[in-house]
């Protein structure tokens, strides 16, 4: 499936677009490639367990189970931005919700030679059992930490380090 | 897999054709059956609304209420499975998605959430949200509940049309509404909760749901009517007696004495006495001794009140 729409968030909304439209499933571990530009990677150390599935019309459903104590999980989405130039906001909506009270939170990390730098979002996700919208924007000209130029982008949603049940029911990412 | 939308309606013609808009453009519905219940007006199809040749219509000549208006529509089901809905609620988006992740599944009914427009964010009311955390299955576009969770699940609100039913499982138990004017949906809900091999939940919100705070909707109705609602309740007590399903029998009583506050509450304040010296007579009549020591166990509270309710005395909030 191509994408034909145009813009710097078009192929991250494309990705996000497939993956509502499929139905998938599988196991979790510390790198799952949910499909090309979406990734959960997990510190080894948690021996991250659990299931994920897509089901129609949605995006995702975890079902986390780590198996040790550990330092990070992200839910990683591609965002082929590299120069932010021009650009006045770049921001995300989301609707969620978890099986318990969960606070989620959410990071713009821009390659810096071979490091990075997160940009994190001002506002925390609160994920409840029904499920609530979120929308979060940046505005790149008013952060000292998000570089204009750089050579990759990503979207990060921080997950809990412990188990947890979650449903990334749909996401959208602009930047205009 | 096949599915069918039962409709009782009754002189709401404009938000029938709204409901009938929504099942054409959802595309899930090989059948719509709709029970005509004596509305002025008779009730008629629009054919632009694109079902064709997929309309049952029934007429009662005089209304009979919704519950013999559903039972008699739902002989007319000729799909594997239906789901009923009111005429003056609304599909989502959510249904078609619900019923493509359904494909395949063996189940005797699905529950999913609904929204409720008295709700001041988008969701159910607050004692349902309660109850579907209680139930802590979720967050799950589909999932099978355990025991503990069905337990819980079955205290939310009795509709019928927060549920696909597969209509082999309703007939072959012979599960129908009440044939009362009020809280017909009772008996539906419970003895489906009590016959069901297999109950499949979704938090999809599939269905909005109206109220309108005043006018002559059913769920307005505060006149003695509403007294109709011990019928319904004491053939669902008698049926989980005859079943011996403790846990089940225990919910429904925490679900009746809430209900029964609530009827209170709702009445014309001149019909509470003759309410409350029927929810005593109603509770002592069906309250096994052996039940409420249960109860008693488990929750004080909820013994509390029924002590106070058999007594013909309001419950503390």
């Amino acid at each position: 499936m191509d994408n034909i729409a145009l813009g710097p968030d078009a192929q991250a909304n494309h990705t996000l677009a497939v993956l509502r439209g499929d139905t998938m499933d599988g196991t979790l571990g510390k790198n799952v490639e949910f499909l090309p530009g979406l990734t959960l990677r997990a510190d080894p150390a948690l021996d991250l367990q659990g299931t994920w599935r897509s089901p129609p019309g949605r995006l995702l459903e975890l079902e986390a189970a780590p198996g040790a104590p550990g330092d990070w999980i992200g839910l990683h989405l591609t965002l082929p931005l590299a120069d932010l130039a021009g650009i006045g906001s770049v921001g995300f909506a989301a609707r969620a919700s978890a099986s318990k009270t969960t606070v989620l939170r959410a990071c713009f990390r821009s390659g810096v030679g071979r490091g990075f730098v997160d940009t994190f979002f001002d506002k925390q996700l609160l994920l409840r059992p029904e499920e609530a919208s979120h929308v979060d924007v940046l505005a790149p000209r008013m952060r000292a930490d998000m570089p204009e130029r750089a050579p990759w982008r990503e979207l990060i949603f921080f997950l809990p380090t412990e188990a947890f049940r979650i449903a990334l029911i749909d996401l959208r990412v602009f930047a205009v | 897999m096949s599915l069918a939308l039962v409709i009782p309606v009754r002189d709401d013609q404009e938000r029938l054709n709204r409901l009938l808009h929504q099942a054409a453009q959802s595309g899930v519905f090989d059948q719509v059956v709709i029970c005509d219940d004596g509305s002025q007006d008779p009730v008629t199809i629009d054919r632009e609304i694109g079902l064709g040749n997929r309309v049952t219509l029934l007429r009662h000549k005089q209304s009979q209420g919704p519950g013999i208006a559903r039972n008699r529509a739902l002989a007319k089901v000729r799909t594997t499975h239906m789901l009923y809905f009111d005429s003056d609620d609304c599909l989502t988006g959510e249904l078609p998605l619900l019923w493509q992740d359904l494909q395949g599944e063996d189940f005797d009914f699905c529950l999913f959430r609904h929204h409720d427009s008295r709700n001041d964010r988008w969701g159910q009311m607050p004692i349902d949200n309660a109850l579907w955390r209680r139930a802590g299955a979720g967050p799950a576009s589909l999932f099978e509940p355990d025991r503990a969770a069905l337990l819980a699940l079955a205290q939310t609100a009795n509709y019928p049309w927060n549920k696909i039913y597969r209509t082999g499982f309703l007939r072959d138990h012979k599960l129908q509404c009440a044939e009362v004017p009020l809280h017909e949906d009772i008996p539906l809900h419970w003895q489906s909760f009590l016959q069901a091999e297999r109950v499949l939940a979704s938090d999809r919100v599939a269905a909005v749901h109206f109220v309108q705070d005043s006018g002559q909707r059913m769920t307005n109705q505060s006149g003695a009517e509403r007294l109709c609602v011990f019928e319904p309740l004491g053939t669902v007590a008698e049926s989980l007696a005859d079943s011996g399903n403790t846990g089940l029998t225990m919910a429904f009583f925490d679900f009746t004495s809430g209900l029964l506050d609530w009827v209170r509450a709702a009445l014309d304040p001149l019909l509470r006495d003759v309410m409350d010296h029927r929810t005593g007579t109603f509770l002592k009549t069906h309250l096994a001794p052996g039940i409420f020591d249960r109860i008693a166990r488990t929750d004080p509270v909820l013994a509390l009140r029924l002590v106070l309710q058999m007594a013909g005395r309001r419950a503390p909030c």
